[in-house]
């Protein structure tokens, strides 16, 4: 698994690839927690990739309800459909079977990941951001993984889909919600870890210039910071720089790039010029 | 190792688990045995890795289960429990170095570092010497008992997001609204709505219990138990060289024995403040979980700080980017000659949104609108 998730430019510590080949095996939902940008949401894309299946991804906010997760009903060709059969003098329960038939019906994330002929991977984003109601729905799917449209019936998952969730833990995710997943939290990457991610990710960087962001980068989470760079703010980080053309790091390059990773006023002028210019100098030195 | 076998041990290591407050469910274990029927059982690493991920082990319990993990899966320890039968084997000894098979030494250094994590009873002795809360009179309590009314109607009608059907007004609703109209033929006699829903307030409340708070702190944790009645969520934290959580202590119910069991468990107060310090823990331990845009903070303390003031800057800033807003209580505010000069107040004082006097009921009450999400 982690051999498979690498060839897709995932690079996985062990912990993430047990849990994700547990989770394929086991056929559970896998929550993964973790700081924001260490790689939760990728995982759920490199599963996809790995069994060459369909991403589909809800996005969880706060007020997000059943119907935006699961299905509407199309209201302006029901509204047509609802014209068109009084004109031709139809009865209400015929024109009420029709409008509420498939063709009506507009699948949202959830159902559409149950209703796939190919178990797709079904990633729940940011669970911790949508309310306990909703949590508790999902749970509900979660464990049977079919879901009653009262005009319809009930519609069953062949085979239920892969099932990925993550949480920034913005609060804490409900224990019943978390019992009925597997569990895994990513840490920030070690500096050999991250160093290998720049090189898979950016192939663009040189080996020097890769180290120096890697060890700049971890300089930078050992500080108190409010917003602590992940992963994919290291990442961008390279981009720009291999954009810049540059080679290695230095002090102007780093101040002048610096809004790739850190995305707090307070934590910028935190490192003034000085404290930044000895940081680069470190991470240059160690090379 | 027959299956049975593996069971029999992953049951018994949750048992451990479970002694070493680690929260293990029975669907937990039988995840954990299904989870290791899929791996390769000689291989220690993926062995502790699957135990991990089956058994849903938050990074605050990762300690803990490392050195479980440590004594109860050597190779040793395996065959021992499976000729030893059943008799389950000691629970973890932090501090009860009994009879306890071999280890290795790294598992050994675990548990003499293994801090005790937020078991009430360690910090608690440190922070707060006995004292009783008699002195909030029986007319005081009533009188919070009548507020808590009032905070129920106020606290509770905040409004989410969440849209909810409605019978009065809110925006068209049309999935309900087409469900009627067909069975009137189509026509829209009436139009469904659906409006925000009421939430409950979110609290997080850090108490000074210092020496200066000393004669304000009784009747402000009254206020504060109230408070926790009305607004299920709140979290309760008392603070002053060091941060205790007191949620778990609290349990909804009548004011007066809620008080006399805290009087009872937590000892008195005295002695000096840090601030920073303290805030600076809260914000490392608990600003991810217990922070977000609803919920409001309240700080209840007279700002005399011996510690170190950027530090007090720094934990206000790193709370306040995460809260939706900060609540300060200072008893001091009800004298009119008071200016907010003290050091660490004057450091946290940028990141207030309210500063308020916290000296009587009425100034309590006044403070309402302010904790509605």
């Amino acid at each position: 698994m982690q051999d498979a998730m690498e060839r897709f430019g995932y690079v996985a510590e062990p912990e993430i690839a047990t849990a994700v080949f547990l989770a394929k095996e086991m056929g559970k939902p896998l929550l993964i927690e973790g700081d924001a940008g260490v790689g939760k949401t990728e995982v759920a894309k490199v599963l996809a990739r790995i069994l060459d299946t369909e991403l589909i991804r809800l996005q969880c906010y706060e007020g997000l309800d059943v119907q935006t997760a699961l299905y509407e009903w199309d209201y302006p060709k029901q509204m047509l459909r609802v014209r068109m059969g009084e004109d031709e003098g139809r009865s209400a329960d015929e024109i009420e079977s029709v409008i509420y038939s498939r063709d009506y019906l507009l699948e949202r994330p959830i159902l559409r990941a149950i209703t796939r002929s190919e178990p797709p991977v079904l990633l729940v984003d940011e669970v911790d951001r949508a309310d306990d109601g909703f949590e508790a729905f999902l749970l509900e799917v979660l464990s049977d993984f079919q879901v009653t449209i009262p005009e319809l019936g009930t519609v069953r998952a062949d085979r239920p889909p892969f099932v990925v969730l993550t949480s920034n833990r913005t609060r804490e995710i409900g224990d019943a919600l978390r019992r009925r997943c597997l569990y895994l939290y990513i840490e920030h990457p070690s500096l050999e870890k991250e160093i290998r991610i720049i090189r898979a990710r950016v192939p663009g960087a040189s080996d020097r210039l890769a180290a120096e962001i890697g060890r700049f980068v971890q300089a930078l989470r050992a500080r108190q910071l409010l917003k602590t760079p992940g992963v994919s703010e290291t990442i961008d980080w390279a981009q720009a720089l291999v954009r810049l053309h540059r080679e290695h790091l230095d002090a102007e390059t780093v101040e002048r790039t610096l809004g790739c990773i850190l995305k707090d006023r307070h934590d910028m002028t935190d490192l003034g010029g000085e404290t930044l210019a000895a940081m680069v100098g470190e991470a240059a030195a160690m090379g | 190792m027959t299956a049975g076998d593996l069971v029999a041990h992953v049951a018994r290591f949750s048992r451990a688990l479970r002694e070493a407050a680690v929260r293990v469910s029975v669907s937990d274990e039988v995840d954990a045995v299904d989870a290791l029927t899929r791996v390769d059982l000689s291989d220690r690493d993926e062995v502790r890795r699957a135990l991990s991920i089956a058994l849903k082990i938050s990074p605050r319990e990762a300690a803990a289960f490392e050195a479980l993990f440590e004594r109860w899966w050597t190779p040793a320890a395996v065959r021992a429990r499976e000729a030893g039968g059943a008799e389950p084997p000691k629970p973890i000894p932090v501090k009860r170095p009994g009879r306890v098979p071999e280890r290795s030494a790294a598992s050994r250094e675990l548990e003499v570092e293994r801090p005790q994590g937020d078991a009430p009873s360690w910090s608690r002795e440190a922070l707060l010497r006995r004292k009783s809360f008699d002195e909030c009179g029986p007319a005081e309590l009533a009188a919070m008992e009548a507020l808590v009314g009032k905070l129920v109607l106020r606290l509770a009608t905040a409004r989410s997001r969440r849209l909810v059907p409605t019978r009065g007004r809110g925006r068209v609703d049309p999935r309900r609204s087409f469900r009627a109209a067909v069975a009137t033929d189509g026509e829209f006699l009436r139009l469904a709505r659906r409006a925000r829903a009421i939430e409950e307030a979110r609290l997080v409340v850090l108490c000074d219990t210092s020496g200066s708070m000393d004669p304000h702190v009784r009747f402000v944790l009254a206020f504060l138990l109230a408070l926790k009645k009305a607004a299920r969520r709140t979290e309760l934290f008392a603070f002053n060289t060091s941060l205790v959580r007191l949620t778990p202590w609290i349990s909804a119910g009548k004011l007066r024995p809620t008080l006399e069991r805290l009087s009872a468990g937590v000892p008195g107060w005295s002695g000096g403040t840090r601030i920073g310090e303290c805030l600076a823990e809260f914000a490392a331990r608990y600003r991810e979980e217990m922070l977000g845009p609803r919920t409001v903070v309240v700080i209840v303390s007279d700002g005399l700080d011996r510690g170190e003031t950027e530090l007090v800057a720094k934990a206000m800033r790193s709370i306040r980017s995460r809260a939706r807003r900060i609540v300060w209580l200072n008893p001091l505010l009800s004298d009119p000659r008071y200016e907010p000069t003290a050091k660490g107040m004057a450091a946290a004082l940028p990141y207030v949104d309210v500063l308020a006097p916290a000296h009587n009921l009425e100034s309590l009450e006044r403070l309402l609108p302010h904790l509605a999400a």
